[in-house]
């Protein structure tokens, strides 16, 4: 959506913008220009908080749900001051992620709160190894008492198999979960192993998981850090304790605006209720879009309970220029029909109550008409089997790129796993294709760079390392004279690298003892300016040589500095210096060799950043290259053309007898959650006076949560579309078995037919 | 009886006039061991002693420049019998005075019993820090002469939160009684323990009073606002039987608050002199400079920036990067054009930042020195693990050990060889190590028995000294069990390191590190093993473990050893406050960090509460942290001023070294007065 300051502000915009006091509620539907509206209102704000004194810096404090959103806001808003209020850029607010924010407030008091200023913040990576370390600590003398939870129709060797290879795996799942919980109640573990050891057997998994996660907390504490669900917990102990710090919190943040607020938490809540104290606060969100909510502490109530206040003002956001009206009305047919037909009750609760409404005739941002708009859903009689599916939309899309180069496309897809069978497919096929599968590709470029320069130095006699240094960092992004060079240059380029490849002794070329490394290299005839950019890549080559010896971090911070001048490559370097620092505090007899592997499965994919969002610059799609990614990541995005796969019954579940749900392994007894069931126990067991623990319901209720969150995924993807929308569905991988595995369309895309039918026998 | 006070700002010539009254003294005929000059720390001596290296007048040797510490540990050798039973000491067998890491080797096991107990399990910090925190409370009770139960006292109530926090408080007591106990058992005196005993025990002996007051008639002390309450005790103690005394006080520095510095006492002790002097005139300062002072002394009390005949904005300029390194690049820039184009002297350009990491101090030193601009750094008080000469020293006697089980790897030895051997490049020295230190090798293998392709790969003048590094090893080997880790230490780096052809000549820094571990290591032997022992390999072990955790052997880089040396410093910028030293030019590093204004924040006790300004039972809140914070700014920023005679280079990274946004105050301080008094000047 356009930024000019000669933008006319639909009515609702406005009404947002002229905010200036109070509490405000805003549910905006997909593609509102929510974003563009809260920056607005940010800087209408920023301007009107006159600054006196540098010490009394007051700021319009923006709370957002991811990095991506931080960095877009941040910028939107720095545009906007600038170049429409003549003011100066990025003064007057912070906008932070909630962890940002309570990693600002613990930092200003760390004693507060019993930390020192050198606190550190452990990634999900480090984590999970002391978590994983407690449990096998503690497994043996629990494995027996988790019997009871074993299908008892296992022969003796699954049951062994299982209780040494899956139940493990699945312990660390719920451990997780528990701890996350726990400290999301803000309950340590002396508090939670005094409630739960009287509890009874039955809470076995929750007894198991409290003893861990005492042992877990320990073990932080001796390292003298905190993970990331501690720092928003120990934030808001931090304003609780000195309410003399509150108030000056208050005082720095006279106003709070929440983006994302469907994504916000019980705990997010309580910090921003004590912060904002509950005077100037908006909240804006898209209840029907929650769809981080299963098994995190997210929960979109929050959003809807504060719309629904007597002393919230609700300005809701519904008019969206995105899509085409046949796509908005597929998007509504499905809240609709969930909200009045869905078979199952609960779920009827799944969607918010708000119609998309398309824009009205002279708004600068008219939908895309309907004559160039085009919806497909794959017949329910028409069957096919999962590589039938990648076939029936690779060979779509082909055709369609041809037909539309200056369009953008989609492929979205329910998990990571069908994204990589599409990867694979578009790239035997030659189709240029990004995706958003897991860390993004810039995390991935990033970490590749670094590991070739690492892997180099951690053996600095391999010419073919450094053959690749050249190839790879030195010609792809340093070299000036490579990248204005014609073939000829080129040529010479690539002799250079060849020869550096094949030598033997490459202290000769960077060592030299006699100062000559062209003797050295056996390369004759070398055109001057090669020879100087030769050297200038040789003399860097030398200056990370000489910094070897660095810590990690430092080494790591050294080469990004040297190499790297995009903002994005730059604040990776730092994240990923970060990561590894971390695993080598924990690992002192690392060396390069080892954080090689560790760079090498950031670059591969093998390792998240959590805490630190995947996609740090905000992601623009481009024409003709195919966009692949999973239906969360695609959040905020839009195409032309998007392409919803697997939409079956196993990847969106009605809560229906015959559906499956993957968090209901196949070992347990009775079709039981174990991960939902042990939160539910300790649900129970916080809430002592008001829930009783029955087994069993906490499995079923997580279908609904389940179903309904699958419900609003679906709706996130369809309202990704602008002009054309298709969506595939299969039969899943174990059809051949028959019977229940054999998967059908998912419930809602059946009525979505249905409807489309009537509509066209009409 | 004389007595004078002078006060005044930084720059208006304290010191001279101190060192002037001193030489006038000794001219005079006053005899120079019956001059005692007080200083708060040992860096702060240095111009004195300078002063009488070069003064005319026999015997000036003798004048006694100590801190208070300096003083307090040499009474106790010299009294010691009479004093040991006083004091509670178990015998009066000759006293250990412990180091810093000696003393939190000792605490060690005192705080793992605690940990152990989870009586410190509601706050979370390193072990470590623990210790030294745990340590850090008894400095505090002696310098303010509190007891332990009082530190225990104030920290509980001046506390605001969660109750488990008193556990934690009275935790620590049980830990330093017992570590007390301890001492008094072994006759080991940590630093609180020799002040405590020089205040309470050694003072109140007569023949130690009679002594030190028949010695002392004239006191110069310099720098007093840095002073601890306890050495101000003490000059009033001196007061009476002195001849004269000359006390000198910085107004607004205090620097050391927050290490048990008291000001307010400072100043009512200065008021006990019978002659008030003060002095006004800045040497120092240009007049857009003296600007720049005013109207930051304004931002922080005043509402309104007052209106001036010089423009401040004339005195700093500034630039402004998204990135961490491009405002590195930018501060190498501007050194090089400084020397290169207008002429500045090295000596005159300081680069300051809050803190000084690994990557930003090599990025700098290294440019720098690319365009041969010597230069220096200063971090104080860092692991000494953390120093390159120090791990190669750690690997070698990790590889000579026979009692050592695990052999260091194979990376380790070539750094160690490329730091060792001069000339040696890494290509070269891993060639060598993957040769001689293979698979399968558990000791050096030889240069002269691989295949001559490779020995002259390697080059013959690298491998003779690599042979020369080897059999010195090889002769060491057998003798481990006799010889004490820091004799080991000592001898690599006479006999061989420090040698022509190997990496540590000449190489001051280096030495400077070496010459600290080998104290380490002799005062760590000396702690434990006053008596010796049968055998030594296991202690080397145990050193060498220690140091590698950090737990042992910090480098408190003693000097400023260049400081007449022509080059560029980089340092903190509270180590370059306590230097008394202007320059022309001063470029700051992440304007925008809060750490300018943050202190160390210490749950297990508190700088500011265990003070004896601080009054009793009251609660410590937000706003007195506000309020020291603000005060620690205004420190910084107006005592750096003070020390720059031209230009300014405020260095802005829009995210820091960590990739997090940087809005601190001192970067609001600077927008508001740009605010003020902007006519058209920008960015660079």
């Amino acid at each position: 959506m356009s930024s000019t300051s000669d933008f006319k502000f639909r009515q609702s915009q406005q009404d947002i913008i002229s905010y200036r006091r109070g509490l405000m509620g805003v549910a905006a539907v997909p593609g509102a220009g929510k974003t563009f509206t809260l920056s607005h209102l940010a800087a209408a704000l920023v301007q009107e908080l006159t600054q006196r004194s540098f010490k009394t810096e007051r700021e319009v404090l923006i709370v957002t749900f991811t990095n991506s959103a931080v960095n877009s806001f941040k910028n939107r808003i720095a545009s906007i001051l600038q170049n429409e209020r003549g003011l100066l850029p990025y003064t007057g607010y912070r906008v932070r992620t909630l962890h940002g924010l309570a990693h600002d407030i613990v930092r200003e008091r760390p004693a507060l709160v019993g930390l020192s200023e050198d606190f550190r913040i452990i990634d999900e990576r480090v984590s999970f190894a002391i978590q994983n370390d407690a449990i096998s600590a503690q497994l043996p003398r629990w494995r027996s008492k988790f019997e009871w939870y074993i299908d008892p129709d296992l022969d003796d060797k699954r049951r062994n198999r299982v209780l040494i290879r899956d139940l493990p795996l699945l312990l660390e799942g719920i451990v997780r979960q528990v701890i996350s919980r726990a400290k999301s109640n803000r309950i340590l573990p002396t508090a939670l192993l005094e409630r739960v050891y009287d509890a009874g057997d039955e809470f076995v998994l929750l007894q198991f998981a409290a003893s861990v996660y005492a042992d877990y907390q320990r073990s932080l504490a001796y390292r003298g850090a905190v993970d990331f669900d501690d720092l928003v917990r120990l934030a808001i102990e931090a304003i609780e304790t000195d309410d003399k710090f509150l108030k000056r919190l208050r005082d720095k943040w006279p106003y709070i605006l929440e983006d994302e607020a469907q994504d916000s938490s019980r705990l997010q809540e309580e910090m921003l209720t004590l912060l904002s104290d509950n005077k100037n606060w908006v909240r804006v969100g898209d209840p029907n879009q929650a769809i981080n909510t299963t098994f995190t502490t997210a929960d979109a109530k929050f959003l809807r309970d504060f719309l629904a206040r007597n002393d919230v003002r609700s300005q809701p956001l519904q008019t969206s220029g995105r899509s085409a009206p046949k796509i908005i009305a597929v998007a509504n047919q499905l809240m609709h029909w969930a909200t009045t037909s869905h078979p199952v009750p609960e779920l009827k609760q799944a969607f918010f109550p708000q119609d998309i409404q398309p824009t009205l005739p002279g708004d600068v941002q008219q939908n895309p008409p309907d004559d160039e708009a085009n919806v497909y859903i794959h017949p329910d009689d028409r069957v096919l089997s999962p590589d039938e599916e990648l076939g029936l939309v690779v060979n779509n899309l082909k055709r369609w790129l041809a037909d539309n180069p200056n369009q953008t496309v989609a492929v979205l897809v329910p998990e990571n796993s069908r994204g990589f069978k599409v990867a694979e497919q578009l790239r035997a096929l030659n189709i240029e294709f990004e995706e958003l599968l897991r860390s993004s590709s810039e995390t991935r470029q990033t970490a590749q760079v670094l590991q070739i320069i690492i892997e180099y130095l951690s053996d600095p006699r391999r010419s073919l390392k450094l053959s690749a240094v050249y190839r790879m960092v030195w010609l792809r992004y340093l070299s000036d004279l490579y990248a204005h060079a014609d073939d000829d240059g080129k040529a010479v380029a690539q002799e250079l690298q060849k020869s550096l490849a094949k030598l033997t002794a490459l202290e000769e070329v960077l060592a030299p003892s006699d100062d000559d490394w062209q003797q050295g290299l056996r390369v004759d005839d070398l055109p001057a300016e090669w020879k100087e950019d030769f050297e200038q890549f040789l003399a860097l080559v030398r200056r990370w040589l000489d910094a070897i010896d660095l810590p990690i971090d430092q080494l790591l911070l050294t080469i990004g500095g040297d190499i790297f001048f995009t903002p994005v490559d730059i604040a990776l370097t730092y994240k990923i210096a970060a990561v590894l620092k971390g695993i080598a505090r924990e690992n002192p007899s690392y060396r390069l060799a080892q954080f090689v592997e560790e760079l090498r499965r950031i670059s591969q994919n093998e390792r998240r950043f959590i805490g630190f969002d995947d996609v740090e610059h905000g992601y623009e799609p481009r024409p003709n290259i195919v966009t692949i990614s999973t239906m969360h990541a695609a959040k905020g995005l839009e195409w032309d053309r998007v392409y919803l796969m697997s939409v079956n019954n196993y990847s969106f579940p009605s809560a229906l007898p015959s559906d499956d749900y993957i968090s209901e392994k196949w070992f347990v007894r009775d079709k039981l959650n174990l991960e939902a069931e042990t939160l539910a126990q300790l649900d129970a067991v916080l809430d002592k006076t008001m829930r009783k623990y029955r087994e069993g319901d906490a499995s079923i209720m997580s279908r609904i949560d389940n179903a309904a969150e699958r419900l609003r995924l679906l709706y996130v993807g369809i309202t990704r579309a602008k002009r054309e929308l298709v969506i595939t569905w299969n039969t899943g991988r174990f059809a051949e078995k028959g019977g229940r595995h054999v998967k059908r369309p998912a419930l809602p895309i059946v009525s979505l037919l249905e409807v489309q039918n009537a509509a066209s026998s009409q | 009886m004389k007595t004078i006070g002078l006060r005044g700002a930084y720059g208006t010539g304290k010191t001279t006039a101190s060192i002037t009254r001193l030489m006038s003294l000794l001219q005079a005929g006053v005899s120079a061991s019956s001059i005692l000059v007080l200083v708060p720390q040992r860096t702060l001596a240095s111009p004195y002693q300078l002063a009488l290296i070069d003064s005319p007048v026999p015997n000036s040797a003798a004048v006694d420049i100590v801190t208070v510490g300096g003083l307090a540990q040499r009474t106790i050798s010299r009294f010691w019998p009479l004093i040991a039973p006083e004091a509670g000491f178990h015998s009066i067998n000759e006293p250990t005075f412990l180091t810093i890491e000696t003393a939190q080797y000792h605490m060690a096991q005192f705080v793992d019993k605690v940990i152990d107990s989870g009586r410190f399990d509601s706050i979370a910090v390193a072990r470590p820090r623990l210790i030294a925190q745990s340590l850090d409370n008894l400095s505090k009770a002696s310098i303010n002469g509190f007891s332990l139960e009082e530190v225990a006292g104030r920290l509980i109530q001046a506390w605001c939160g969660h109750s488990s926090r008193e556990m934690v408080y009275e935790a620590w007591l049980e830990v330093a009684h017992l570590f007390r106990n301890y001492c008094l058992e072994h006759n080991l005196l940590d630093f609180s323990l020799q002040i405590d005993v020089f205040i309470q025990n050694a003072l109140q002996l007569p023949p130690i009073s009679d002594y030190i007051n028949a010695r002392y008639q004239h006191l110069l002390a310099d720098n007093i606002e840095e002073q601890a309450p306890v050495g101000l005790d003490f000059i009033r103690w001196l007061w009476p039987s002195l001849e004269s005394a000359w006390l000198a006080m910085d107004e607004d520095a205090g620097f050391r608050i927050f290490l048990g510095a008291s000001p307010d006492g400072a100043e009512r002790l200065l008021s006990l002199c019978d002659e008030q002097q003060t002095l006004t005139h800045s040497f120092t300062e240009s007049p857009a400079m003296q600007a720049l002072e005013v109207a930051v002394i304004n931002a922080f009390y005043e509402d309104e920036l007052p209106e001036l005949q010089h423009n401040p904005l004339e005195a700093f300029s500034f630039a402004y990067h998204a990135f961490y390194p491009q405002m590195l690049d930018w501060a190498c820039e501007k050194v090089v054009h400084l020397v290169q184009n207008e002429g500045v002297a090295p000596r005159d350009i300081v680069i300051l930042a809050p803190f000084l990491n690994d990557s930003l101090r090599f990025s700098v030193m290294n440019t720098l020195s690319s365009h041969n601009i010597p230069i220096v750094s200063h971090r104080p008080s860092r692991p000494i693990r953390e120093e390159q000469a120090a791990r190669a020293m750690l690997t070698l006697m990790q590889l000579v050990n026979p009692y050592e089980v695990q052999l260091p790897p194979p990376a380790d030895v070539t750094n160690a060889l490329t730091v060792l051997i001069a000339d040696l490049d890494p290509i070269r020295a891993r060639l060598l190590t993957e040769i001689v230190y293979g698979s399968g090798r558990a000791e050096l293998g030889s240069f002269e028995v691989i295949n001559s392709d490779m020995q002259s790969r390697i080059t013959f003048v690298a491998g003779e000294r690599y042979e020369r590094l080897r059999q010195w090893l090889v002769s060491q080997r057998t003798d481990v069990a006799q010889t004490p880790p820091d004799h080991f230490l000592r001898q690599l780096f006479g006999d061989i390191a420090s040698q022509t052809g190997f990496g540590l000549q000449q190489n001051y820094e280096a030495a400077a590190v070496i010459s600290q571990m080998v104290d380490s290591a002799s005062a760590f032997r000396h702690s434990l093993y006053p008596d010796g022992t049968e055998d030594w390999s296991p202690v080397w072990q145990l050193y060498r473990e220690l140091v590698t955790d950090g737990l042992l052997a910090a480098f408190h880089a003693p000097s400023w050893q260049q400081e007449s040396a022509n080059t560029v410093f980089i340092a903190p910028a509270y180590t370059y406050l306590m230097r008394n030293r202007p320059v022309k030019h001063q470029i700051w590093l992440d304007v925008g960090s809060v750490s300018w204004s943050e202190r160390l924040d210490q749950p297990l006790t508190h700088p500011y509460v265990v003070r004896r300004d601080y009054p009793d039972q009251r609660i410590w809140t937000d706003e007195d942290e506000e309020a020291t914070s603000w005060q620690a700014l205004f420190r910084v920023v107006v005592g750096l001023i003070r020390r720059c005679e031209t230009q300014i280079h405020l260095g802005i990274a829009d995210l820091g070294e960590q990739g997090y946004e940087q809005r601190g105050p001192l970067l609001h301080l600077f927008q508001q007065i740009l605010q003020v008094y902007d006519e058209g000047i920008g960015a660079e």
